[in-house]
C-alpha cells in the first residue's frame, strides 16, 4: 500500500527541521568528515609536523550545536572540534593554514594544528590543559550576562576532560549565575587510552549537570538531527536567560586519539559496531530518503570540496613560514616591547 | 591634608576606575557585603551593586578563568585571589590561559584583566597567610606583575593595570595596607608600568627592592647614612617587566649593588635582576653582585622569632652592604 510505504520513510514533518537546516547540517557534515581525513592522509606523508587529532566518527557532535550560531557568539571548544571550527565559519584555507602552521595561519604558527581560533567568528584557542577552555568559555557566557547581551557560549570537551576539578569549578559557577551556556559533552569512551567508566562512576556524564542545577541530557550524539535540535533548544533556552544545559553526546572516534597512537587498546568488534551507525552515512541515507539528495549530488559536492581543500592546501603548501623573530611579537599590547637577545 | 592608607589607595582606586569605566567588575571571596577579609572593596557592592561586585564561590580556578573569558568578550575584570597562598589552583588559568592568550592566538585576543592578590608576610599570619610569590609568575612573559610599596603607586599602577591591555596580576603587601599612608592627589593620577622609582638618590651603592623590602632598604639607607655612607635606594615596583635601564643606570653609577627580596633566594627575581647585571655591566662592577633575601625553605615559618629569623630586615642588609662596601 503507497501510504504505509509512505510512512516508513519520514517526511521533513516528521524529521522536524527545515530543509535548509538539513542540507546545511549535512554538508557540514560531510565537509568536515573529508577534510578531518585529508589531513589524516597529509600527516600521514609528512606534510605537516607535530601531530593531528582527528574527529572523523564524531562529526555530528561538533557540526550539529554549532550550526546556527552567531558569529558574536562564543566558540569555546577544546582540541576535537574541526566540525565546530568548519561549521563555525573559519575559512577553510585558515583552517588547512593552522595545521601548516604557515604564515596566514590565524596564530601565525604559534600553537598546534589542531588549535584553531578566528576572532572574526567568536572562536578563541584551546589551550592543552584539559578543560581549560571551559572555563574560560563560562567566563565568556558570565561576561555577556554582565553585559546584558543574549550572546550565547558553546562549550565542547571530552569525556575525560569532565573530571578535572576546573571543569567542576566552571560548571558549578554558570550553574549558580544561569549563565548563557551549553556545555556539549562529546563522550567518544575513550579518553586517550583509558575508558569512559575509568574517568567517572557514573554511566551518563550528564547527570553530572544535576549536581549543579540545571538540565543534563544523555542523547545519541550520532544522530545530526537530534543533537543539532536538542543544542538548538538548549542554545534557545540560554539565550532567553534560562541557564546552561549540558548535553552528553554519545559518539566515538575511528581512529587513535592522535595520528600517532596505533589505539590497540580498543577491541576491533566496538569499532566495526560503531561504524554501523556512522553519522555521515546515517545523515545521507536520510537526505535520499528525504529527497533531499542523490548520489550523483554527493559525489559532485565531495568533488566540490575536494577542490577547495586541494586549493586551501596548494596555497598554504607554497606559503612561507613567519620570520622566526615573529616569536617575539604578541607577548604584550604594544606598550610593553619584549627584550631581544642576540647570541 | 588627611593621609591615605594603602588600603585605602586600593580602595579608592577600584571604586574611582568603576565609576569611569563600566566595562570593570570584580569578582572574588567575600569581596561582597563583608567587604575583603582586608576590606578593600569595602562599600563597593553597595555602590556597584551584586552584578559588578561578585561574591565568587571558593573556585580560584573560576575566578581567575572566568575573568579571562568576561575579558575576551569586554569586560575588564578585577580578580582578587584572598591569599597569595590560594593561588596555587589559579596558575593554570594564569599561566596557561590568561599570559598566553594573546600569543597563541597570533595577537587575535587579549586579556585584558587584573588579578589583585594579597601577599606577604611580617604580619604573624602563618605559613599559609604569609607567603610571597612573585617570583612564580615573573618567569612568565605575558603578564605584568605589579608589586607596589606606596600607597600613591597602588592607586596609580593599578589604575593602569585595570585600564590596560595586558593581563595583570597586582600583588598587595598586607604588612603595608594600615601601616603606610601618605597623602594622595586629589586629581586622578596613575603611575606608569614599567618604571621603577628611585625612592633616594646616593653615590656608594645600589639597593634595589620591592614592597616591604624597599621600606627595609630605605630604613637600612637611613641608618648607613648616618655612618657618611650613600646608598641609592630603586624601587622596582613593576616586578614584570622589570626596568633594566633605571636599575643599570644606577650601578653604572655607584658600581655596587646589593639586592633584596622578601622571598626565597633561589630562583627569585633579583636572581635574574642580579645575573642580568652580571651579564651587561661587568665592567662597571667593583664588587660582587650581593642579595638579601628570605631563607631557602619551604616557607615562611609562623612562631614570631623564626619568621624575623626568615625575612630580611634593615640590620642584615646593611651587614651585606658593608661587606660589599669593603670588598
Ligand atoms: C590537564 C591535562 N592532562 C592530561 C592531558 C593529556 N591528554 C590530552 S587529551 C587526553 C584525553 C582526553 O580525553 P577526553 O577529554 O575524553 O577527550 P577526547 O580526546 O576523547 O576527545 C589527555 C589525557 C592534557 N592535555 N591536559
Amino acid at each position: 500500500m503507497p501510504a504505509t510505504k509512505k510512512a516508513a520513510k519520514p517526511g521533513l514533518k516528521q524529521v522536524g527541521l527545515p530543509e535548509e537546516t538539513l542540507r546545511g547540517l549535512y554538508y557540514n557534515l560531510l565537509k568536515t568528515r573529508t577534510l578531518d581525513e585529508r589531513f589524516r592522509k597529509l600527516f600521514r606523508q609528512g606534510r605537516f609536523a607535530g601531530t593531528y587529532f582527528s574527529a572523523v566518527g564524531q562529526e555530528a557532535t561538533t557540526v550539529g550545536p554549532t550550526y546556527g550560531l552567531r558569529d558574536d557568539d562564543i566558540l569555546a571548544s577544546s582540541h576535537r572540534e574541526i566540525g565546530a571550527a568548519v561549521t563555525k565559519g573559519i575559512p577553510l584555507v585558515n583552517i588547512v593554514a593552522q595545521v601548516y602552521a604557515r604564515a596566514n595561519s590565524p596564530d601565525k604558527g604559534k600553537t598546534h594544528p589542531c588549535h584553531y581560533s578566528w576572532r572574526d567568528k567568536g572562536v578563541f584557542t584551546p589551550a592543552s590543559t584539559l578543560a581549560g577552555q571551559t572555563v574560560v568559555g563560562t567566563g565568556c557566557a558570565m561576561g555577556f550576562k554582565l553585559q546584558k547581551k543574549d550572546n550565547v557560549v558553546v562549550a565542547f570537551f571530552g569525556e575525560g576532560a569532565t573530571a578535572r576539578g576546573g571543569w567542576h569549578e566552571a560548571v558549578n559557577y554558570a550553574g549558580i549565575h544561569k549563565l548563557p551556556i551549553v556545555y556539549i559533552c562529546q563522550n567518544n569512551l575513550w579518553a586517550e587510552s583509558v575508558p569512559a567508566h575509568m574517568q567517572a562512576g557514573i554511566e551518563n556524564f550528564s547527570d553530572r549537570a544535576k549536581a549543579y542545577g540545571f538540565p543534563g541530557i544523555t542523547i545519541d550524539g550520532n544522530d545530526i538531527v537530534l543533537v543539532h535540535k536538542t543544542a538548538a533548544e538548549a542554545i534557545k533556552r540560554a539565550r532567553a536567560g534560562e541557564g546552561p544545559t549540558l548535553i552528553e553526546c554519545k559518539t566515538y572516534r575511528y581512529y587513535g586519539h592522535s595520528e600517532i597512537d596505533p589505539a590497540d587498546y580498543r577491541r576491533e568488534e566496538e569499532i566495526e559496531e560503531w561504524k554501523k551507525k556512522d553519522t555521515v552515512t546515517r545523515a545521507e541515507r536520510m537526505m535520499m530518503d528525504l529527497g533531499l539528495l542523490t548520489d550523483q549530488q554527493r559525489e559532485a559536492m565531495i568533488e566540490d570540496i575536494n577542490h577547495e581543500i586541494d586549493e586551501a592546501v596548494n596555497i598554504c603548501e607554497k606559503e612561507k613560514y613567519v620570520e622566526p623573530e615573529e616569536a617575539y611579537n604578541d607577548v604584550y599590547s604594544k606598550y610593553f616591547p619584549v627584550r631581544r637577545d642576540e647570541y | 591634608m588627611k593621609k591615605t592608607s594603602f588600603i585605602e589607595a586600593i580602595t579608592q582606586a577600584l571604586y574611582e576606575e568603576m565609576e569611569r569605566d563600566e566595562r570593570v567588575f570584580m569578582i572574588g571571596q567575600d569581596i561582597g557585603v563583608y567587604g575583603g577579609v582586608f576590606k578593600a572593596t569595602k562599600g563597593l557592592l553597595d555602590r556597584f551593586g551584586a552584578e559588578r561586585v561578585i561574591d565568587a564561590p571558593i573556585s580560584e580556578v573560576y575566578i581567575a578563568g572566568g575573568s579571562v573569558g568576561a575579558a575576551l568578550v569586554g569586560c575588564r575584570p578585577v580578580a582578587e585571589i584572598q591569599f597569595a597562598d590560594f593561588i596555587t589552583p589559579s596558575m593554570d588559568q594564569i599561566i596557561q590561559q590568561m599570559a598566553k592568550m594573546r600569543y597563541r592566538t597570533g595577537g587575535q585576543w587579549s586579556c585584558p584583566m587584573t588579578i589583585r592578590v594579597c601577599c606577604g608576610g611580617d604580619v604573624g599570619g602563618g605559613l599559609y597567610h604569609s607567603q610571597i610569590n612573585e617570583q612564580w609568575f615573573f618567569s612568565q612573559p605575558g603578564l605584568i606583575v605589579l608589586l607596589p610599596s606606596t600607597a600613591y603607586d597602588a592607586k596609580g599602577l593599578l589604575k593602569s593595570a585595570i585600564r590596560g591591555e595586558d593581563p595583570v596580576i597586582f600583588f598587595e603587601h598586607k604588612r603595608l595596607y594600615r601601616w603606610i599612608k601618605e597623602e594622595l592627589p586629589d586629581e586622578d593620577f596613575t603611575v606608569p608600568i614599567g618604571k621603577a622609582a628611585i625612592r633616594k638618590e646616593g653615590e656608594d651603592i645600589t639597593l634595589v627592592a620591592y614592597g616591604l623590602m624597599a621600606h627595609r632598604s630605605m630604613e637600612a639607607a637611613a641608618g648607613l647614612e648616618k655612618e657618611g655612607i650613600s646608598a641609592e635606594v630603586i624601587d622596582m615596583r613593576t616586578i614584570l617587566p622589570w626596568d633594566r635601564e633605571t636599575i643599570f643606570e644606577s650601578v653604572k653609577k655607584t658600581s655596587k649593588v646589593v639586592l633584596v627580596q622578601e622571598g626565597t633566594k633561589t630562583g627569585g627575581v633579583m636572581a635574574e635582576v642580579g645575573a642580568a647585571i652580571a651579564e651587561e655591566l661587568f665592567d662597571y662592577l667593583d664588587a660582587p653582585v650581593s642579595r638579601v633575601c628570605g631563607l631557602d625553605v619551604p616557607a615562611i615559618p609562623f612562631a614570631p622569632p623564626m619568621e624575623h629569623f626568615f625575612l630580611p630586615n634593615a640590620e642584615k642588609i646593611t651587614n651585606v652592604v658593608k661587606k660589599v662596601l669593603e670588598y
